[in-house]
């Protein structure tokens, strides 16, 4: 392929105009990925739209230059912005307009000068920069190319596959920036968008015009997996969102950065952007007429658009609802510590009921998360031995069908839900996970809370003791000892894989040495350490 | 004259067999940064492995061009006059509309037929090769197209993974994305559902996988043939494919590698078996 030294205005006007038919084939999967309140419900369709017009006044524009045709962006994409993110993608053009000022053609170094003043204009133009937004993937972008040009790299079509390739990388790790998306398990669609358009430009530099008619953009999958919806969490919070507040102002001296301090303390997801002759400004506000007031003393309003948000909320609501898939069958866990119940809500659990040893759950705690479920059918975890009971009285209390799989440590639960069948009905599916049981060995280590004899053993209060599948075989003067005594009660030569949860009054270096000697002593085994979290338990290993 | 044959490389149905059975590959392409390689054609799977451990870019692939086709076309209309094209899932490849796009390039009387085979790596391969012993046995192109269409129903792949992150970084992810954000490090099992990778259940180890891989092969009573093929891993996949020997003696197990556009996507240490039942009478 033939390096690309320099882009001129009218490529670059192309180049925008197929990134923006780029764009428009996937708005509505963007659309799809909006996290509410993360602002505006339709942020696929508003940059569609606000591209529309940001390549309507590019081919307008009589100046061919690169210069002429960005600054003719810019001001089709101010007066032609929509929600939030539209706005903010107006900046992005701005900035790039402002860096390529005078400028026939632009090499390599102009465009990451330019994406660098588009990713600090985008920023200025919000008065709360939210990380893992599409801000975030504009400076992730932007760094990139200055990386490539400070390597030497010449060719522009390098550059840009940097900046595409960082955009995505950027666009995956929204969601562990930013909850709202973690916990709904999307990307933002802000930065999906922005994405879309630089590799809609991409293609099209590489003369994937054919491509570009016949395939559409792919959606960003985050890679983490939404967390675990606990029940608790499900009961609706009713908190007014008030009126999405949009509108572009013409004038004379306008002064953005003034107005922007005017409405700060106003609304939320405040935006003021623009010039001394036209500014626009989007505001999240419970009071709208304020604004509208404030705004008519400084020039004409234009575009006005006032739209209820705890409708759009709904709306929001109702499409979730459609697109959430009905699972035939739900897990619920028992277990405690926060490290125990992110394992298992990352593993797929539909919801967490905190309880364990000595703090088993009521039947009413486990009888309202499995009505929380997702699903008719729910199958429960207990985790404990003194849990199983408790669970199977639920069956009786509740319309939905239930299934108890009686584990009674932790390791079991982890086993029976990693064994969960996604093809395998209700039916079938207890029994999968129930036959996975007898391939792990669970090793529980806690501390006596009194002397004692029991199964020949003289344990003193407080000495270490370590229980083997819920029997207690060993006791020691240290955790180590206690762990290596029950170790050697196995055929670890058989097993695999060695997880080793430990609690919240275990110490760190404790935990290592103990990873390292199993790791050491048995070469062929995996071992994973995972903070667990739990109380009671210094450890709880897993012995697979 | 008897039909001819068309598929794409992510059958992973070698060079020497299709040549050996009269079956046309057109490779998709795979690209490392600026350089571009025919998938299987100018880049083999081991030197597409080395470099995706290697190097830090990711790979990249693109579907044969309409105009791929049509030189396969222009080709083989001097030979036949009934085509059969079968291609991969068009869920996860544009290589079905190239390969309807090139009919209309080539003018020609020649009856051109393109099916989606619906699945990808060897459990499009075996319908391949079953519906090319279906024209040996002189089917025609319309029952040669139904007898594929029958065939998407019988077959059965099952894939090991060592990580989704290559499935998932390439949008081809399906239905499988909720086996995504585990915090324990799990092996997942995919298989294929309406042209889809969709998820079948995750284990702790490659050799809990390979067991996993068996027991639901061997757990097909009626069975036509079956293929095993691997990514990196050949001398766990040969022993894969000696338990299932002893369990289905008798049964054709066509041994395969995953071409370089499908371990763009599989990553390293993949490995899938598939099964294609007998045809019920």
């Amino acid at each position: 392929m033939s390096l690309i030294k320099t882009i001129a205005g009218q490529d670059l006007r192309d180049m925008f105009a197929a990134a923006s038919s780029w764009l428009e084939k996937s708005s509505a999967e963007i659309d799809a990925l909006n996290v509410f309140p993360v602002p505006d419900g339709d942020t696929g369709t508003n940059m569609m739209l606000t591209m529309r017009a940001t390549m309507e006044e590019a081919f307008r524009a009589p100046d061919h230059s690169a210069a002429g045709v960005a600054s003719a962006m810019a001001r089709g994409s101010l007066m032609g912005a929509r929600g939030n993110s539209g706005v903010i993608l107006s900046q992005i053009w701005r900035g790039l307009a402002r860096s390529l000022e005078y400028k026939e053609a632009f090499d390599a170094e102009d465009l990451a000068d330019g994406l660098d003043e588009s990713s600090v204009t985008a920023y200025k133009g919000v008065s709360n920069p939210v990380e893992g937004t599409m801000l975030t993937v504009m400076k992730d972008a932007a760094g990139a190319a200055r990386t490539q040009v400070e390597g030497g790299e010449k060719d522009i079509l390098c550059v840009m596959e940097a900046v595409v390739n960082a955009a995505a990388d950027s666009v995956a790790r929204t969601p562990s920036l930013l909850k709202v998306l973690k916990d709904a398990g999307v990307v933002d669609a802000g930065g999906q968008g922005l994405y879309t358009i630089l590799e809609g430009a991409l293609r099209f530099l590489r003369g994937e015009t054919e491509m570009m008619r016949l395939r559409k953009p792919q959606i960003i999958v985050s890679e983490l997996a939404a967390g675990p919806s606990l029940p608790q969490a499900s009961a609706a919070v009713e908190v007014p969102y008030g009126y999405c507040t949009e509108f572009l102002l013409k004038g004379e001296e306008l002064e953005p950065d003034t107005i922007r301090k005017r409405l700060e303390k106003k609304g939320e997801s405040l935006i003021v952007v623009g010039d001394e002759s036209a500014v626009r400004i989007h505001i999240h506000t419970l009071n709208p007429g304020t604004i509208i007031q404030f705004a008519t003393k400084l020039g004409t309003m234009h575009q006005v658009s006032i739209r209820n948000m705890d409708e759009q909320h709904q709306d929001f609501l109702e499409m979730q609802k459609e697109r959430t898939p009905a699972v035939d069958s739900a897990v619920i866990a028992v277990a405690s510590g926060e490290g125990l119940m992110d394992v298992f809500g990352s593993l797929g659990a539909a919801a967490i009921v905190p309880g364990g040893q000595t703090m088993n759950p009521s039947t009413k705690d486990i009888l309202q998360a499995v009505e929380a479920a997702p699903s008719e059918n729910v199958i429960i975890l207990p985790n404990n031995k003194n849990i199983i009971t408790t669970a199977e009285q639920v069956q009786s209390l509740t319309q939905k069908k239930v299934r108890v799989v009686p584990t009674r440590t932790i390791p079991q639960g982890v086993v029976a839900l990693l064994a969960f069948d996604y093809e395998a009905d209700f039916k079938t599916n207890p029994e999968i996970m129930e036959k996975a049981l007898p391939s792990v060995k669970t090793i529980e280590v806690t501390r006596s809370i009194r002397s004692t004899k029991i199964n020949g053993l003289k344990i003193r209060r407080k000495q270490p003791i370590g229980l083997l599948d819920g029997e207690l075989i060993s006791v020691a003067d240290t955790n180590i000892d206690v762990i290596n005594q029950l170790l050697a009660r196995l055929d670890l030569d058989k097993a695999q894989v060695v997880t080793i949860y430990y609690g919240a009054d275990a110490e760190v270096p404790e935990v290592e040495k103990i990873s390292a000697s199993i790791s050491e002593g048995h070469p062929h085994l995996q071992v994973e350490v995972i903070k667990g979290g739990q109380p009671h338990y210094s450890y709880i290993i897993s012995v697979e | 004259m008897p039909v001819k044959i068309v598929t794409d490389t992510l059958s992973d149905i070698s060079a020497d067999l299709a040549a050996e059975l009269g079956i046309t590959l057109v490779p998709l392409y795979v690209r490392f940064g600026e350089e571009m390689f025919r998938d299987t054609v100018d880049i083999t799977s081991g030197e597409f492995y080395r470099r995706l451990v290697t190097e830090s870019a990711l790979p990249s692939t693109t579907q044969p061009t309409p105009n791929d086709f049509a030189e396969v076309y222009r080709k083989l209309v001097g030979e036949t006059d009934e085509i059969l094209v079968i291609t991969v899932s068009s869920k996860m490849s544009g290589t079905y509309q190239s390969a309807t796009q090139a009919r209309e390039i080539v003018k020609s009387r020649c009856r051109i037929t393109v099916i989606d085979s619906l699945n990808v790596a060897m459990a499009m391969g075996l319908i391949v090769l079953s519906t090319a012993e279906a024209v040996k046995r002189g089917a025609g192109l319309d029952e040669a197209a139904e007898f594929v269409s029958r065939a998407t129903g019988r077959v059965h792949l099952i894939a090991y993974f060592d990580t989704l992150k290559y499935l998932a970084k390439g949008g081809r992810i399906g239905k499988a994305q909720g086996l995504l954000g585990s915090m324990l490090s799990v092996k997942p099992i995919l298989t294929i559902r309406e042209g889809e990778m969709a998820p079948l259940t995750r284990v702790r180890s490659m050799t809990a996988g390979l067991d996993y891989l068996y027991n639901v092969a061997a757990a097909y009573a009626s069975v036509e043939r079956l293929a095993v093929e691997h990514g990196t891993t050949p001398a766990d996949a040969d022993k894969l494919v000696e338990r299932l020997h002893q369990h289905f003696t008798g049964k054709p197990i066509y041994r395969s590698v995953l071409s370089p556009v499908i371990g763009t996507y599989a990553g390293p240490n993949a490995i899938a078996v598939t099964i294609l039942e007998s045809e019920k009478k």
